[in-house]
């Protein structure tokens, strides 16, 4: 009953708003809402999922994942080999052009993997680039990549944030010119870009026989609208198409109502807590005791966290990464719901009255929050801050924080190294410090054994649940909600993918 | 006519001639004024509602049970087990709603308490001194003035962090213009009158002047000016806690409480409008009180 009178009222809105221009199938434009900010389309810089959306609509890499199957299929490349264990080796597919009419050839393959090697650069994410050294010419249509040192990864990477840019235009105008009129090879060419506030992209008439498929959608209108009950709003309304990222609680309302379609699928982000293990908020620090962070391990009810708060797919984790990931090995220690258990650990560790900690969260509140109230149950009282993400990321980085909230999306790169390997290296954000998982991890990434990398794998994630460096919660779900004039499969990577979405 | 002297009852004539004592006359219209009386009923009812929290609240505001998430009020379809609900972690909205009220006022009170003291000793001073002391106190009152309250608290609370304490601190230094500003101007008004005058030519010290002669004669426009700047505060911490800035979870507190439902506002109004109308009423009811409180202490035919 409260649905049909929050239809008629959802009527009476649109009939408000009938002045407004009707995005939909009529003039070929989809209207898509972002929640966050994009800092810049140019994807070497920027580290967000908004990013990674445009990245795969504008740009092309050498090598596609197909997300169904996760076979590697060429796509500016036409063919690969590897050389030896540092040298992989690219035919290039003839006749592609930039949407800037620039020609697609090994120039530009040499340009961008040489451009964004190059620390100096500064790419975003180190760790996406960082693994090659350079790539050089062979003839017009082959190149060679060369790598810092074997990493078994490469075309895994290749495939996801390592796309070709043109290399006369990144040459004249950077990055920030990129970010403001971006040209690459891909499906969709931009048409308009306002930093932060809006992105038009246009289909690509001529785009290539990629495996990504011609796009059928003629225009795509991104806008940013960071509140979600305003994307309803213009949902109802009709101002918008898609929107994704739902909160699971409004798309189970969404779903209820016949005019939309509700889709839900799992994505590579994890939640964990990182606990100060190191003790790089002071040497006291309660969690430098294990005890202290199995107890912690022990006081949250993740079951419970996922059927009531995230709901859909996700799933319950207890290892530092995302089960799909090679080498993530599931065979690790994992803690269930003790409460009881938590308490008496704490003791054991000298914190009878339990103790006070900041706790630091830069997105989902309300989890951050249920989880939080957990800890307050055995006695850890919880100072709680919420702060954006570039500042928390910021101070992690200066001075650690003894116990924050985080998620990794790993780029939805299916590859270990992708995550622990971001975290354990001895890096600015790693709070646990431990050499010899920075050893373990080096040999894992580097092998170019599938049962050496999985056997140093399995040894680190060990390491890390027996000590609970960190505490693995759950794995992330996203919601897209769309009307049924759209037909569209999501994907588990969590991409967005415009080439894929047709009007009914 | 007996000659018993009537020792017990006033002579009704006399009664007539002598009229009802000052402290009855307050009394009357502190009583026959009906603002003040539904302001200060509401206030006193949250107040012992407040102080009785532990005993009145039928959760722990604190217990969040994730399986009863967003359970509907009783008028909505809900359970008598949960009167106004659950919220988004399943925590029972009365509890939280009532434990909130001693956030609200405890905010309220100390913060008009901080700043009541500050601005009320700036104003009292530049108005009884003038001079160069006043030049001062005006100078400052000016410069706070010119900073926009919501703004310097947000960008406070940011640096320091938000907690009960800080959010307490931050709006009781800045609340005090008012204070200064009415203090100052009804300290000028008194200042030259014959009684003060008459305490001078005595040779009374400057202390016992401005707390026997002046504070007396200007407490009841210090009295609106508290009630109206306890009901600013509390306005304050709520917004601040919408924000994000103010009291932190898991603290109940009303502001937070509509920022926490704000985003299920489309599917579940009451999660925000129960919070937004207590707030409401309880605002409302400090400004009754006030502007009661001003009508039955101002001096005769002033109101």
């Amino acid at each position: 009953m409260a649905y049909s009178k929050l239809k008629s009222a959802v009527a009476v809105l649109s009939i408000c708003a009938a002045g407004a221009a009707y995005a939909d199938k009529s003039d070929g434009t989809l209207s898509v809402a972002f929640t966050k900010e994009l800092e810049n389309v140019d994807s070497y810089f920027n580290s967000s999922r908004e990013g990674v959306v445009l990245q795969r609509a504008v740009w092309d890499g050498l090598v596609y994942r197909d997300p169904v199957t996760s076979e590697y299929k060429g796509n500016l490349a036409t063919a690969w080999e590897w050389i030896d264990d540092v040298t992989l080796e690219f035919k290039l597919r003839e006749g592609v052009t930039f949407h800037n009419g620039e020609a697609f050839n090994a120039d530009d393959v040499v340009f961008t993997v040489n451009f964004v090697a190059d620390a100096e650069n500064g790419v975003k994410t180190q760790r996406n680039v960082s693994w090659m050294k350079s790539a050089e010419k062979i003839d017009d249509y082959t190149v060679r990549i060369n790598l810092k040192a074997p990493f078994p990864a490469a075309i895994e990477f290749l495939s996801g944030p390592v796309s070709m840019y043109p290399n006369e235009y990144y040459a004249e105008v950077g990055p920030k010119g990129m970010g403001l009129n971006p040209v690459g090879t891909g499906p969709y060419k931009v048409a308009e870009v306002i930093p932060g506030q809006r992105f038009v992209l246009e289909k690509n008439a001529g785009y290539h026989d990629s495996p990504k498929g011609q796009p059928s959608i003629e225009r795509v209108d991104i806008r940013t609208i960071p509140d979600i009950n305003t994307q309803i709003a213009e949902l109802f309304n009709g101002t918008l198409d898609l929107i994704w990222q739902t909160p699971a609680d409004q798309a189970e309302k969404l779903a209820q109502m016949d005019q939309f379609t509700v889709a839900n699928e799992s994505t590579m982000r994890i939640g964990y807590l990182t606990l100060d293990a190191a003790g790089r908020t002071g040497e006291d620090n309660p969690f430098t005791n294990l005890k202290v962070r199995q107890a912690v391990a022990h006081a949250i009810n993740r079951e419970a966290l996922v059927s009531a708060l995230l709901k859909g797919k996700s799933q319950v984790i207890s290892t530092a990464c995302f089960p799909s990931q090679f080498g993530c090995d599931q065979a690790v220690k994992s803690y269930d719901y003790d409460p009881e258990k938590a308490k008496a650990l704490l003791a054991e560790a000298g914190y009878e009255d339990g103790f006070t900690t900041e706790f630091y969260a830069y997105r989902n509140r309300d989890y951050a929050e249920a989880i939080s109230s957990y800890l307050n149950a055995v006695g850890i009282k919880t100072d709680f801050k919420m702060l954006k993400y570039s500042a928390l990321r910021e101070l992690r980085t200066a001075k650690g924080t003894p116990v924050s909230f985080q998620t990794w999306g790993s780029y939805s790169i299916n590859d270990t190294s992708a995550i622990t390997s971001q975290f354990f290296k001895l890096g600015a954000l790693d709070d646990a410090r431990d050499p010899e998982l920075r050893d373990w991890l080096d040999v894992a990434d580097s092998s170019t054994n599938p049962d050496t990398r999985k056997e140093f794998y399995s040894k680190a994630l060990n390491k890390i649940a027996d000590n609970a460096y960190w505490v693995p919660m759950f794995s992330y779900n996203t919601n897209y909600v769309y009307g049924n004039d759209i037909s569209y499969t999501p994907t588990p990577d969590e991409v967005l993918r415009f080439t894929t979405m047709t009007w009914n | 006519m007996t000659l018993a002297p009537s020792t017990n009852s006033v002579d009704p004539l006399l009664q007539d001639i002598v009229g009802p004592t000052p402290g009855q006359q307050l009394r009357r219209r502190f009583f026959g004024h009906r603002g003040l009386m539904i302001g200060a009923s509401v206030v006193a009812v949250l107040l012992v509602i407040a102080l009785l929290a532990p005993v009145i609240a039928p959760h722990d505001p604190y217990a969040q049970d994730l399986l009863a998430r967003m359970k509907p009020p009783v008028f909505l379809g809900g359970t008598w087990e949960h009167i106004l609900g659950t919220d988004h972690l399943g925590r029972d909205y009365l509890s939280r709603l009532i434990y909130g009220a001693r956030v609200s006022l405890l905010i309220g009170f100390v913060a008009a308490l901080i700043s009541g003291t500050i601005g009320t000793a700036m104003g009292v001073a530049a108005g009884y001194f003038g001079g160069r002391t006043d030049a001062v106190v005006t100078f400052l009152i000016n410069v706070r003035l010119a900073m926009p309250v919501v703004l310097v608290a947000l960008a406070v609370v940011a640096i320091l962090g938000g907690s009960l304490q800080v959010v307490i601190g931050v709006l009781g230094l800045l609340l005090w213009d008012r204070f200064a500003v009415v203090m100052r101007a009804s300290t000028l008004q008194v200042r030259g009158r014959e009684y003060v005058s008459a305490a001078q030519a005595v040779g009374a010290s400057t202390p016992r002047i401005l707390l026997s002669e002046i504070m007396p004669n200007i407490l009841n426009n210090l009295i609106v000016v508290i009630t109206l700047e306890m009901a600013h505060a509390i306005l304050l911490e709520a917004t601040l806690s919408f924000l994000g800035l103010g009291v932190q979870p898991p603290t109940p507190s009303w502001g937070l409480m509509v920022s926490e439902g704000k985003n299920m506002m489309l599917f579940e109004p009451w999660l925000v409008l129960i919070p937004g109308a207590v707030l409401f009423v309880l605002v409302l009811a400090i400004n009754l009180m006030g502007d009661g409180l001003r009508d039955v202490t101002a001096p005769e035919n002033r109101s």
